[in-house]
């Protein structure tokens, strides 16, 4: 059971880049080493990856067909009514204004379409509140980040439970 | 009652825009504006770092064509520097380059505009796109991904990272290539071309379905600016500067470094986006396009077998005169995928391309430097003053998206008074301007895109700025 966390957002735009933090919050909590810069690789192993991107694009369709599971991780601006959401997913035709700024269900739906392939996933939105060009996060935002660091530690935990039971 | 049309932003292009519509009494269009609404102040923001670190600066422009930032803040520390990068440098740099421009016009063909052609401009928006092509055309879509992979991953083979690589530094770059990267790169050559001549077939096969859209779709004169080589040859990394007429007869060709001697800039009070035009002819009559249609009109012939052959049937469109049809970008854009990858396949023949000579650390300090290539949307300036300390003091950068802003808006204002009459407005009319302003592959930059950050939003507003209508997607 091969599991991927995947965050994606912009860290020199302030709380945009969220995920990450997130996803190096994860990787800690999982006793894994991590540097200090959304520049550097996240942990790999045989069993679980992580992967931060700018933004998604069409190619990761074909890399998500190699897991099983997958976690993604974004920042949202407020549409969501709860700092942090946490929802199940699945391949959904979603209109985007921008095709280049595909959503998760969109490149679950790409995986779907192109290679028979529908990884179980869920995403999580962390509440964003400032996109200025800053490379911390917004002090509340930032306040966010342990919590979606237990929710998704809790996900997989969860799952794991269930599946070596 | 007159009417405007607000669409806002326009959909598929990288950053945010605005189009109105200014509609008469009599339900026909009195005239369309392009309006580009984001001002970053990238280059204020630049002044007093010190100009060794633009390269790792400027891709934060944008996460769709940080490349082409990043190698003209190169070329232009360079300069500035006084450090001629070693040839090996130069090779890896365009090989960089190649690998951008194939995963960017195979993006925008197969995955912005592709729906359009493959789809239709009428098609239902919710099918309209990427994920629409890839449930009607399974195939396609799977080799448009393996091309824009394979011009990713030469990127991340370079610069460790598909976006925002580290590679190239003021005198080279930091990387050489080693054998075993050069064949991984070489093993897709061959199914990269198969996917760019499946999309120069897809293109010319719809632009024979559709001749009499083409022949009215924001046919414009103007005049075509691109880098050439010595022989008016197209080059995408390197050369001087060449500008023709709407005959295509040469006006110009000079070193990006005089620039300012050949370019003006014009201001509407509509737009943060200037208006860039030649500078001894008055605007508008100086405009000039650049981008992919730019330089397959104001080049003579391409280096490259296949994509010459190609760009000999483009030029037989007109006679041998420029192609002034916008919807032919997307045919030119295809032509530079298939030159661009034939390139790989010069570049990675080179014998130089393993050497380990790959950085000029010898300084002759000129406290001035001009970077330029071909960026996908077309030519790309970066232009640098420091002081004694090397520290920043003025950052110029003209961006291709700049140099297209006129051409835009005319498209916009054209295919607008074409397509909309009789007062009724189909989203299919408007997918069609907003498909004016897509044909350029505009990149305003947006970098910022948190789930419910860019809706949407076209709104219809009488004479007195009354909203009467608005339309509105997520």
């Amino acid at each position: 059971m091969k599991t991927l966390f995947i965050g994606y957002g912009n860290p020199d735009r302030q709380d945009d880049g969220v995920a990450w933090h997130v996803l190096s919050g994860i990787a800690k909590k999982l006793g894994f080493e991590t540097s200090d810069s959304w520049e550097d690789p996240l942990p790999s192993t045989s069993e679980i990856d992580f992967n931060f991107n700018l933004q998604l694009t069409p190619e990761i369709a074909e890399d998500l067909t190699a897991f099983d599971r997958i976690c993604f991780v974004d920042a949202h601006t407020g549409k969501i009514p709860t700092n942090i959401q946490v929802v199940h997913i699945s391949p959904e035709y979603q209109t985007s204004p921008f095709t280049h700024h595909l959503t998760p269900e969109m490149l679950l739906s790409m995986c779907a379409s192109m290679y028979n392939k529908a990884p179980e996933a869920i995403l999580i939105s962390v509440r964003g509140y400032q996109f200025g060009f800053e490379t911390e996060l917004s002090s509340f935002t930032s306040s966010l980040v342990n919590e979606a660091v237990e929710r998704a530690v809790g996900w997989l935990k969860k799952k794991n439970d269930l599946i070596y039971a | 009652m007159t009417q405007k049309i607000t669409i806002e932003p326009v959909t598929r292009i990288e950053g945010h825009a605005k189009v109105t519509i200014h509609m008469k009494d009599d339900g026909s269009v009195e005239h369309a504006y392009l309006h580009i609404n984001e001002f970053r102040g990238f280059e204020k923001f630049c002044e007093g770092r010190p100009y060794f670190e633009m390269p790792m600066i400027t891709p934060r422009i944008c996460g769709i064509c940080p490349v082409s930032h990043h190698l003209a803040a190169a070329k232009a520390a360079d300069e500035l520097q006084g450090s001629p990068a070693p040839r090996t440098a130069n090779l890896l740099r365009e090989l960089m380059h190649m690998g951008q421009v194939i995963q960017s016009h195979g993006m925008h063909f197969f995955e912005l505009s592709g729906p359009d052609l493959l789809l239709g401009f009428d098609a239902d928006p919710a099918i309209r796109n990427v994920i629409g092509l890839a449930h009607t055309a399974p195939e396609i879509a799977l080799k448009a991904v393996g091309l824009r992979r394979f011009g990713q991953e030469i990127i991340r083979t370079l610069g460790g990272r598909r976006i925002h690589p580290n590679f190239a530094v003021a005198g080279g770059v930091n990387k050489a290539l080693q054998a075993s990267e050069r064949e991984t790169i070489r093993a897709g050559i061959d199914s990269a071309m198969e996917a760019a001549l499946l999309g120069v077939s897809i293109m010319k096969d719809w632009a024979q379905r559709n001749m009499e859209d083409i022949n009215k779709f924001a046919v414009l004169k103007s005049g075509y600016m691109s880098i050439v080589n010595s022989d008016n040859s197209l080059n995408l990394y390197d050369g001087d500067i060449r500008l023709v007429d709407n005959q295509g007869k040469q006006l110009e060709k000079f070193p990006g470094s005089n620039y300012l001697d050949i370019i003006a800039e014009h201001v509407e009070n509509w737009s943060y986006l200037k208006f860039p035009y030649y500078k001894k002819m008055s605007f508008p009559e100086g405009v000039y396009r650049v981008g992919p249609l730019g330089r397959m009109n104001a080049v003579d012939f391409i280096g490259t077998p296949i994509a010459n052959e190609e760009h000999k049937l483009f030029k037989a469109l007109s006679g041998g005169k420029p192609v002034e049809q916008t919807l032919y970008f997307h045919y030119a854009r295809l032509i530079e995928i298939v030159f661009c990858i034939e390139r790989v396949r010069e570049l990675l023949d080179d014998p130089d391309i393993l050497s380990t000579d790959i950085l000029n650390t010898k300084k002759d300090y000129k406290g001035e430097g001009v970077g330029i290539l071909e960026a996908p949307r077309g030519t790309l300036i970066h232009h640098y003053k420091a002081d004694d300390t090397g520290k920043l003091t003025s950052v110029n950068l003209i961006v291709a998206t700049g140099h297209n802003n006129w051409a835009m808006s005319e498209s916009v204002d054209s295919v607008a008074k074409t397509y909309i009459v009789g007062g009724e407005v189909k989203e299919g009319m408007l997918n069609r301007v907003e498909a004016a302003v897509r044909a350029h592959d505009p990149c305003l930059s947006c970098s910022t895109h948190a789930v419910g950050q860019m809706p949407i939003q076209i709104e219809v507003l009488n004479s007195d700025g009354e909203v009467t209508q608005t339309i509105s997607r997520d």
